[in-house]
Parts: structure tokens; C-alpha cells; sequence
């Protein structure tokens, strides 16, 4: 499951949005989760957002949740707006160390997070709540109950339920938009990688078991001799799943504790992929949204490159 | 009240009220006085049906006797001479139900049909609350409101030394994760002042033991001041003496400190700018418009809606037809997650995109600070005990309903299996609503404990309302407020809004078609006689308060004008056209052809119907059918309609009486028309019914002319009418002229009375059917209102003092001829009729399309800030 995956990276990624209106905007708002997170195990070498027609007001700064945000708005008419996201990443491979059966039992650490009176607090609770793209689905708890039997290792457990969605949904694109309910999503067993994520969190939810999902970006250029990942062309999403004392799952950091899992390709992310932002879901982290006035019909351009620079990774300071 | 330990109190109570009452029976002076008030409290101590045992009594004590406060209000019950007490109050009941439909108080109501808008309910006899009472009320609810604020700047705080309550494990996490109302954005947002609470509202109901408690608490712009207000202005006008002898508190000041409260806080964050506050209301279709609305005026606040604001660089604006001015504070009556469809509820289209910036960059004040909404979930009062505990270090003096959280399992089990005589509440808000109770039985509690919460039942004291003869005891509910001064202390409004179940057995609420009453708060001290008119107003004061007009006011009233105008037009029209059709008196064909092209332009009757001359009693018909349907694009009906629709979402501008007016001219209408379903209404039904509108309408002229204060705003009511105006005449004028309907007296007589100049003509030409005095008359002549020439002095006046200066004004004057209306008396010496018909059919050609152009230039000038729609992307 393991993908053979360089240690390390050097990707470059261009992510460019244009919207096209079919009357003038009079005035836009719009918000932006574009750059990605910069942390032990992932360098921001260079970001750049660069927004045309040029806003008249923008502020960068950190949502409550950790990520990098940008605000902007135009004030003045426009028929469209074109934002380009580029930037320049180092990636380790953080999960090469992995022994999936030396996790806590998956039970136990659900049952740590249940409130008990004066008992300190569990930050990572706020990921095993639902939100507002993923509602609480009792099927969910059904679909993954039998492969999480009491006592199971959280790390195997949790790999198992991603083998398992990889197996049980075809990705289909346009099979779902941004909107379609969880609950379809899961009836029709197809959609987009958003709706991997979704779901593998809901269902790990369900169980009481916190699992955040990532918002990222993933290289399009496979590695020699292995098939192109899905979900290249665009913006990536997957999950990680709380795993704490789990061997190989970092334990310092802000990403201390959090394994990732990609359940659109049955993988462990390793240095193909990059995370953006991290939320309880969509919502927390889409890329670029906006409020117009005016603007009419729209058209919406999305497209995203990576590639691996293949310049050899410079030196990195220990976490 | 076997349940509760306070019995020996309420026993206590008992003794003392036995002795007040002996010394209330003492005579005093007048006999027949004394006789009238022995006659009341009769009533009210033997003919009221008793309180179900083992709850609270509010009228009587156990032992049967008055209440205090209700021995004094019956000493003062008396009716005019010779009337029983019972017709007195049956007559007060009118009179309040009156009052209510004049001032047009109203409350909407959802049901699966859509929005209802209901009378507000309102019982006559008051709540009376005693000194004692109050005080330990008041003293609970500061403490309440206290806490909340705290345990706010505790949970939104920032810092090492922040949310001590989740780290110490005294709230659970899952109360502010899982709830929409925890607004993470708000996260580390210090609101301005560090204050994010300016009023809470605590719903309080009165135990068995006479103990006051706490049912629940609202933090998001609770609902009920305004109502409060006119509750109070209704009640106290029915028993004016009761007020004064019982010495009921006023609430006026608590208003004055709200308004000074938020006005001083704006000023910190307005820098050198006039500080500016405003009402944010979700709407004319949220539950509370009345008042909103109400609430606004009385205040002196603009009423706006998220339309209305817009965010510019983290700042937030009102669009006025100046254009855009700096807001300072929102007083919030829109619910959190409607505030920004950016950041909040995406789907929301009642909020201002952005907001969250400016408050995040404490440019503006508001009343709530956003993020509060979670404190109003049940499961929150099982935790304030040990809450207040640690960041107050008091005992919470009001008790709250004994509440279970079920995510708390030590709290779920305690209560399995014993959920008879409780309530089950969602812990979250569902469906869009706040929680709600539920029938435990359809409840998956194991399934998800987080989400529900067990409470415990309190049966609430009874209080009377006098129902059509009979006095009944009704269950009560006392909303309180709690309002912040500018240094932060708390103050409780001394009044509220008592709720009381329609039926002896049901829960308490407007929605549910419970009822309200006038709550008195009764002191042992002086009454604060404060009136909201401020003693002296400075001239920077007087300045600032000429308040901007919004944009989409000012496009309301524009239209206002034009309805209004348009309605008197159409009603003239449907009569005369009405009245040709059954008298043969004169008419010639070319009269028909005129009044058929004219009542198919305006919308009387649909294109294609035979004219006049060729079918008269199919014309006749459609027009008959055309009045009344609401749907067709111009018909009288669907003009009124529109004529309402712009006077509701102007609510807090237009003065009671001409709201009314507005109202009842529909109404009217509506109801003389009524017919069976596939029959058209008779001629001797219409003819009267448009009579009275016409009335009707001249008495909304009359309010808009007179009593409407003359701002920007009023001055786009009356360009929207004389714009009306001159395309009504100059379009009536042009089909005569092109019939060629003019020859006859009969032509000019109709043409006059469309023109309402008969009286004036016949005065300075008596009979002569002349076309030259008929020009003069209608086109030329500048003293006559309906001339043209007239119309149009006056629309120069009005446009030139527009808002915007000779920059915005010289365009739009441009179009309009620059003297009288472009056509002189010089002119047409000599002329002969054909050419006064020729020189006429050019000027109504180009009146027509000055109006129109002015129009559009208006529009673009004054509306556009409110125009278009928000999308999201």
C-alpha cells in the first residue's frame, strides 16, 4: 500500500481559477485557502497569489484552524478575474517508518475523547464532531464496523476501511458537485476525491474517531514505471486520521499524531503530495470562493500543473 | 406543590397577604366608588376559575384572597357609571384588539402555506411582578448576564491563559464544536471594548415553591423589546390609574441606555466620523418585522436590511442615495450564521458579505458580537453552576431547570429510564431553529448521545387573562432583558414580555398562537418618569439625526409615488369607462375608440378585447374581470397589491395612519369584489367599491403630501408621483387628441373629469366646449395641479433638490422642458383646432418619452447602489 515514493521533493505548482461573467460584477469578496502549509516535513519555498483585475483590498493571515488564508476584494466592475497560486514546495516522505499493527486499539482511543466531567481537554475531539459537509450517516457506521472489531489497532483498522472504500467506490468525475449530500454520495458508492475524503472521515467519525481532511495537491508526473494518480489534474483531497503512539506517525509538530491516507488511490501520501490545508471538511478549506454582486451567468476555469523539479532537495533542518 | 421544600414560605406569604387584604376593604371616601372596586375584586377573587392545585397562583394566595398587587388593581377597576365590570372589560378588550389592527402590529407565522401575518395577541390585565419579586430577579439576571459575557471572552479569547472552561473540562467541548453558532472565524477576535454582549434575554417562569427560574436563554438578538414597548403604550392607556397608584416602573430609560450604550460605543470605533448606528433586520418576512420596525422609529434608528450595507476595504457602509456612509453599530436583530454568506451559511442572502472583516478589524460595533449563539443550547445550563463557580466565584442566585446532558455519560445514565415529567430537547439547533422538544420515544438517544438533552418539567404559576367573559388561569412565562451600560454593568429592563399558553395545558409560545401580556414591574420607590424625548438636543445632535436614505428606501418610496399616483389614475379611469358603458348620453364613436385604446394601454383591459363601439358589454365585462385579478400586470388589484408590497418594507417611515390606509384601501377593495368563483362582480357592487377606494386613495395623498417629513426620501415619494402623473395625463390626453374625441361636450366633459379639472373649467368656462380653453386649461394653465404644465413646474422643483448637487440634478432636469411644458398660449394664435390637435399629439409624444428618460436617469442616479443580486462563486 506504501507507494515507492522518492524521501524527498522538490515540487512546483501553478493553480490557476479564472472566472468569466456574463454581466459586470459590481463587487466581489473572496477568500482563499492557496498556499500550502509549511511545517517540519513541508517547506514553502516560494508562494506567490497573483490576482487579476488587482483587488482593492486583500489581507493575509491564519484561520483558527492553522492554514494560511487570503481575503480579497474588487470593488470595481469586472467581467472576470483570473487568480494564479504559485508555489514552490519541499516534501518528506513522512510515514516510511509505519508498523500499522503498533497502534493504540482504536476503541480505547475513541473512549479517551468522551467528555467526562473536570477531565483535560483532547483538542483533536473538534475532528471526530460532524460539520457541516459531513453530517452524521448511520450507514457509515455500518460499512465500517466489521472491519473495526474492539481491540483492533487504530492505524491497521483505519488502513483497512481505506482499502476497502478504494475497493467498494469508483471514482467517477462529475459523478458529484460540491453539494451533493454525503448520503448520496455513499448510496450511488461513486464520486470525486472530496468525497473520499468525506466519507472516510465520516465513517471514522461515526466511530468517534477524530479524521481531518486535507486539502492538497498532488504530482501530476507519475513515478517511472507506476501508474498516474487519480485526481492530478485539479486540487487533491484525502484524509488523516488520528493516530496517536502509532510507530512511524510523527509525535511533535502540528502534525503530530496525524496519519494521512489517501482513500482515492488506496495510498499512504508520501512526497507526491502536498498538503494545502487541513479542516474538518470542504468547507473549512476550498481553495477559492467568493460572494459577487452582479456577474450573471458565470463560467469556472480550474486547472492545477505540478511537476517535480528534480533538483536535489536541500538540506533540511531537523523537526 | 408536594415536590418542592419551600412550602413554609409560600405558608408565610399567605398570612401577610390575609392582613393587606382586611385593610383594603377599609372604605375610602366615595361610596359608589367603593362599590365599583368591591364589585372588581369580587369578580377577580370569586368569579376567576382556580389555578389547577399545586402551582402558583399569581391572582390569589392559597387561602383565597388577592394578591397584593392585585387588590390595589382592583380597587381600581371600576367601570362608567352603571356599567358591570364584565361589559367594562369586554369593552377594554375591543379596545386593545382596535388599537393593535390600527397600529398594525403584527406577527408573522410560518406554516407549510408560507408566511401569515397575524394581529399580535396581547391580553388585557397585566402581569403584575411585586418589589420583592423583582429584586431578587434583577439580581439573578445581572449575575446571568455577567457570566455569559464572560465565559465568552473566555472561549474567544486568545492566550495561553484562554478557554480555561474546556481545558479544565467544566464545559465539553462538544457544546461549542458541534454548534453552528460557535464561529470559528471569531476565534481571537477581541469585539470592540472586549464586550460581546450588549442585551441577553432570560425566560423566566415562577415554580410551585414562588421561586423564579430559569427556562432559557437568548443571546442572539433576542426578540420581544419592541413588542415589550407597545404592549406597555396599549396597556397603560386601558388602566391608566392602576399605573400610576400601583407605581409600576417605566421602561423608557432602558431604552435610552441602550441607544446611549451603542452610541457611545460606536464613537470609539467611528474615530473623527459622526458615529453611526443602525437596525439590522433580517426583512419584512422574519417572524419579529413588526418590530424591527418599531423598534427603529422609536429609537431613531435606520432600519436596514443586509442589502442595504456593504463591506468596502474592512469597513463596513450603508448605501444611501448620497451614496455610500460610514455604519458604526448594528444593532442585530439577524441571527448569527445569516450575517456573512462568505464565511457563515453560504446560502444566506440576508446578510452583507464581508462583515466578518470589518468585525474582525473592529471597525463596527455589534449588539451581540457574533459568536454568541451556542450559549442558547439547554445542554449549556447544566454546566453554569460549577461555571459561574470558577470564573465568578458565585452561586447562581436564579435557579435554571434541572438539565442533563446526555454526552455526559454519567449525566445519561442518571436520567435512563426516568424521562417521565421531563422534556427532551435537541442540544443543537435543528431544521433552523433553535432546540426544540421532543417525544422521547422517537428519539435515538444511544445513537447520539451529544445531541439531545433531558430537562426537567417546571410547572409554571398561573396568571389571569379575561376571556369573553371569564377569568382563566394561564400558564406565564416573563421574558426579562438585560441591557449593558457603556462601563459594562448590567441593567434589567423593569418590565418584559409575559407569554401565556393559549390553553391551560399547553407550552408557552407566539409561534404556537400563545398570547402576550403587559408585564408591570411594581417598586416601593419612586418611578423613573423618564421620557424617551431627550431634554435639550445641541445642533451637531440635530444634524446627525437627519438620517440618510438608504437606497432601497429611497427606491421604495419612489415607487410609493408612482403606485399611489397610478392607483387614482386607473380607479378614474375604470369608473368613467364603467359609467360610459350604461348611460348613452352623448357619447360618439370617437369617445369609445379613445377610452378603448386608453383602458387597453393602461392595463384595464387586455389587448385584443373588442373596443368599446364594436362589443360595449364585453368591454364592459373585461374590465369588470380585470379589476379584481391581482395577476394581471396593471389591473386596479394588482396596483393596490403593489401599493402594499412598497409600503411594508417601508414600515418604520410611514406614519401608522397612512400604513393603515394603505392596508385597509386593498382590503376594501378585495372585499367588495369578493364574488363566487366563476362570476364577475356587478356593477352595483364596483361603482361604490371604486368610490370608496378613490376616497381612500385621496387620503394617502393626503398623508404623503402633509404629514411625511420632507427628506431625500420623500422628495423621490413625489417625483415617483408627478412622474406618474404626467404619463397618466399627457398618455389620456394623447388618445383623445388621436380619436379625435374632442369635438363634442360629451368628449370634453369625460376628459376633464379624467383630468379631475371639471369643476375648475366650468368655473372660468361654463359650457363653452372649446379647444383652446381646453388646452389652456389642461395643458397650459401652471396653477392647476393636473395641467401639464403644472406637473412639470412642480417635478423641476422636486428634481432640483434631489440629493448629489447640480452634478447628479442638471442631467435630469435636462430632460424636462426648461419652461412650462413646451408649448406657450403665444403659440397658437390664430391656430385653428387642427392645429392645436396636431401641436397637442406632438407634446404628449414627447412628454411620453421625457418621462420615461427620467425614469431611467433616476434609477441609475439613486437605486443602482441597491440593485442587482449577490451570487456566490
Amino acid at each position: 500500500m506504501n507507494s515507492t515514493d522518492a524521501a524527498v521533493r522538490q515540487i512546483s505548482i501553478t493553480h490557476d481559477t479564472g472566472y468569466g461573467y456574463a454581466s459586470p460584477v459590481s463587487l466581489a469578496h473572496h477568500l482563499a485557502h492557496l498556499q500550502p502549509l509549511h511545517d517540519a516535513h513541508q517547506q514553502v519555498q516560494h508562494f506567490d497569489i497573483d490576482i487579476e483585475p488587482r483587488p482593492a483590498q486583500r489581507r493575509d493571515s491564519t484561520d483558527a484552524l492553522g492554514n494560511a488564508q487570503c481575503h480579497f476584494s474588487l470593488a470595481h466592475p469586472h467581467r472576470r478575474l483570473s487568480v494564479r497560486a504559485t508555489s514552490l514546495v519541499q516534501v518528506q516522505a513522512r510515514f516510511e517508518a509505519l508498523d500499522a499493527s503498533r497502534s493504540p486499539a482504536w476503541d480505547s482511543v475513541a473512549r479517551s475523547l468522551q467528555y467526562v466531567a473536570c477531565s483535560p481537554l483532547q483538542p483533536e475531539l473538534e475532528y471526530a464532531l460532524p460539520s457541516p459537509y459531513v453530517p452524521r450517516l448511520a450507514e457509515l457506521r455500518g460499512y465500517a464496523a466489521p472491519l473495526f472489531p474492539p481491540g483492533r489497532p487504530l492505524a491497521q483498522a483505519a488502513l483497512a476501511l481505506m482499502q476497502c472504500m478504494h475497493q467498494d467506490f469508483r471514482y467517477e468525475s462529475e459523478s458529484t458537485d460540491i453539494d451533493t449530500p454525503l448520503a448520496q454520495a455513499f448510496a450511488q458508492r461513486s464520486g470525486v476525491c472530496q468525497d473520499f475524503a468525506h466519507l472516510m472521515a465520516g465513517a471514522l467519525r461515526m466511530l468517534g474517531l477524530p479524521a481531518r481532511y486535507v486539502s492538497g495537491y498532488l504530482l501530476t508526473q507519475p513515478a517511472e514505471g507506476q501508474a498516474p494518480m487519480l485526481g492530478a489534474d485539479a486540487s487533491h483531497a484525502w484524509v488523516q486520521v488520528w493516530c496517536p503512539g502509532t510507530a512511524g506517525v510523527p509525535v511533535e509538530g502540528p502534525g503530530a499524531g496525524w496519519l494521512d491516507l489517501d482513500p482515492t488511490n488506496n495510498l499512504v501520501p508520501a512526497s507526491s503530495h502536498v498538503r494545502v490545508a487541513v479542516g474538518r471538511d470542504f468547507g473549512d478549506v476550498t481553495p477559492l470562493r467568493g460572494v459577487i454582486r452582479g456577474g450573471g451567468r458565470h463560467t469556472l476555469h480550474v486547472a492545477v500543473t505540478t511537476s517535480d523539479t528534480g533538483l536535489p532537495a536541500l538540506p533540511i533542518a531537523a523537526a | 406543590m408536594p415536590d418542592f421544600p419551600t412550602q413554609r414560605q409560600t405558608q408565610g406569604h399567605t398570612e401577610r397577604q390575609t392582613e393587606r387584604q382586611s385593610q383594603s376593604a377599609l372604605p375610602f371616601g366615595n361610596v359608589g366608588r367603593d362599590a365599583a372596586a368591591l364589585a372588581a375584586a369580587h369578580l377577580l377573587q370569586h368569579q376567576a376559575l382556580p389555578a389547577e392545585p399545586g402551582v402558583w397562583d399569581e391572582l390569589r394566595t392559597p387561602a383565597g384572597g388577592l394578591r397584593p398587587g392585585w387588590q390595589s388593581f382592583a380597587r381600581h377597576l371600576q367601570a362608567a357609571h352603571g356599567v358591570a365590570v364584565g361589559a367594562d372589560m369586554n369593552r377594554r378588550v375591543a379596545q386593545v384588539a382596535q388599537q393593535i389592527r390600527l397600529d398594525g402590529v403584527t406577527h408573522n407565522v410560518f406554516s407549510e402555506g408560507g408566511v401569515a401575518s397575524r394581529p399580535w395577541s396581547l391580553e388585557l390585565l397585566p402581569m403584575i411582578i411585586q418589589p420583592t419579586d423583582w429584586a431578587a430577579i434583577e439580581t439573578g439576571v445581572v449575575q446571568r448576564a455577567e457570566l455569559l459575557q464572560a465565559m465568552l471572552v473566555d472561549l474567544y479569547g486568545q492566550g495561553p491563559n484562554s478557554q480555561r472552561l474546556l481545558h479544565d473540562g467544566l464545559l465539553p467541548p462538544a457544546l461549542l464544536w458541534r454548534h453552528p453558532g460557535w464561529l470559528r472565524p471569531m476565534r481571537a477576535v477581541v469585539p470592540p471594548g472586549g464586550r460581546h454582549l450588549y442585551i441577553v434575554a432570560f425566560d423566566l417562569a415562577r415554580g410551585p415553591d414562588g421561586r423564579w427560574w430559569v427556562v432559557s436563554q437568548r443571546t442572539q438578538g433576542p426578540s420581544g423589546l419592541g413588542y415589550v414597548l407597545h404592549n406597555r403604550l396599549v396597556i397603560s392607556r386601558q388602566f391608566p390609574d392602576a399605573f400610576r397608584d400601583l407605581r409600576v416602573q417605566h421602561i423608557a430609560s432602558s431604552y435610552r441606555r441602550l441607544l446611549d450604550t451603542l452610541e457611545q460605543a460606536a464613537a470609539q470605533v467611528a474615530g473623527s466620523d459622526t458615529p453611526r448606528v443602525v437596525l439590522l433586520t433580517p426583512g419584512p418576512y422574519s417572524e419579529t418585522y413588526f418590530e424591527h420596525a418599531y423598534l427603529a422609529r422609536y429609537l431613531g434608528l435606520p432600519l436596514v436590511e443586509g442589502g442595504d450595507l456593504t463591506v468596502r476595504g474592512e469597513r463596513l457602509f450603508l448605501k444611501t442615495v448620497d451614496g455610500l456612509e460610514p455604519v458604526h453599530g448594528l444593532l442585530r436583530r439577524l441571527d448569527d450564521d445569516w450575517c456573512d454568506p462568505l464565511e457563515l451559511r453560504p446560502d444566506s442572502a440576508l446578510g452583507v458579505p464581508g462583515l466578518l472583516q470589518a468585525a474582525r478589524a473592529g471597525s463596527v460595533v455589534m449588539a451581540n458580537a457574533l459568536g454568541s449563539a451556542f450559549l442558547e443550547s439547554p445542554a449549556i445550563q447544566g454546566f453554569l453552576p460549577a461555571i459561574a463557580r470558577r470564573l465568578t466565584g458565585q452561586e447562581l442566585q436564579l435557579p435554571a431547570l434541572p438539565t442533563w446532558w446526555c454526552g455526559e455519560a454519567a449525566a445519561r445514565q442518571d436520567v435512563a429510564g426516568k424521562l417521565d415529567g421531563k422534556f427532551l430537547r435537541s442540544t443543537f439547533p435543528r431544521d433552523g431553529r433553535t432546540s426544540q422538544v421532543h417525544e422521547a420515544a422517537q428519539a435515538d438517544i444511544a445513537g447520539d448521545p451529544d445531541a439531545w438533552t433531558v430537562q426537567g418539567r417546571l410547572r409554571f404559576s398561573r396568571t389571569p387573562i379575561w376571556n369573553e367573559g371569564a377569568l382563566l388561569p394561564r400558564p406565564a412565562m416573563v421574558r426579562v432583558y438585560a441591557i449593558a451600560d457603556a462601563a459594562g454593568r448590567w441593567h434589567v429592563v423593569p418590565g418584559g414580555m409575559t407569554r401565556v399558553a393559549q390553553r391551560e395545558d399547553s407550552s408557552v409560545s407566539m409561534q404556537r398562537g400563545g398570547s402576550s401580556l403587559d408585564t408591570w414591574v411594581l417598586t416601593d420607590g419612586p418611578v423613573d418618569t423618564f421620557s424617551m424625548l431627550p431634554p435639550r438636543l445641541s445642533v451637531d445632535d440635530i444634524a446627525s439625526r437627519r438620517g440618510p436614505v438608504s437606497s432601497r428606501t429611497a427606491e421604495s418610496l419612489f415607487w410609493l409615488g408612482r403606485y399611489t399616483e397610478r392607483s387614482e389614475h386607473l380607479v378614474r379611469l375604470a369608473r368613467a369607462t364603467l359609467m360610459l358603458v350604461n348611460t348613452d348620453n352623448g357619447t360618439t364613436p370617437a369617445i369609445l375608440q379613445a377610452l378603448s385604446s386608453l383602458a387597453v394601454r393602461s392595463g384595464l383591459v387586455p389587448v385584443g378585447v373588442p373596443t368599446l363601439a364594436q362589443a360595449p358589454h364585453l368591454f364592459e365585462r373585461a374590465v369588470l374581470a380585470g379589476l379584481a385579478a391581482e395577476t394581471g400586470a396593471h389591473s386596479v388589484a394588482y396596483n393596490l397589491a403593489a401599493l402594499e408590497h412598497s409600503g411594508q418594507v417601508l414600515r418604520e417611515r410611514l406614519s401608522s395612519e397612512q400604513w393603515g390606509l394603505i392596508r385597509a384601501v386593498r382590503e376594501v377593495f378585495t372585499q367588495a369584489l369578493a364574488t363566487p368563483v366563476g362570476s364577475l362582480p356587478t356593477l352595483a357592487q364596483v361603482l361604490p367599491a371604486l368610490d370608496r377606494v378613490a376616497l381612500k386613495l385621496a387620503a394617502i395623498t393626503g398623508t404623503q403630501t402633509d404629514r411625511m417629513t420632507r427628506d431625500h426620501g420623500w422628495r423621490l415619494l413625489a417625483v415617483g408621483r408627478l412622474l406618474e402623473r404626467l404619463i397618466g395625463l399627457s398618455g389620456t390626453l394623447q388618445a383623445f387628441i388621436d380619436a379625435g374625441a374632442l369635438h363634442s361636450a360629451a368628449g370634453i366633459d369625460l376628459v376633464l373629469e379624467l383630468f379631475d379639472s371639471v369643476i375648475t373649467y366650468r368655473a372660468r368656462y361654463q359650457r363653452h366646449e372649446d379647444l383652446l380653453a381646453l388646452t389652456d386649461m389642461l395643458v397650459l394653465d401652471s396653477t392647476n395641479p393636473r395641467a401639464l404644465t403644472g406637473v412639470l413646474r412642480r417635478l423641476r422643483n422636486e428634481v432640483a433638490k434631489l440629493p448629489g448637487g447640480d452634478e447628479a440634478t442638471q442631467p435630469l432636469l435636462a430632460e424636462l422642458p426648461a419652461i412650462g411644458a413646451g408649448l406657450s398660449l403665444e403659440s397658437l394664435r390664430n391656430a385653428d383646432d387642427a392645429h392645436i390637435a396636431a401641436a397637442l399629439r406632438q407634446l404628449t409624444g414627447t412628454l411620453a418619452e421625457t418621462a420615461a428618460r427620467l425614469a431611467e436617469g433616476i434609477s441609475a442616479r439613486y437605486f443602482t447602489l441597491s440593485q442587482g443580486l449577490d451570487q456566490r462563486v
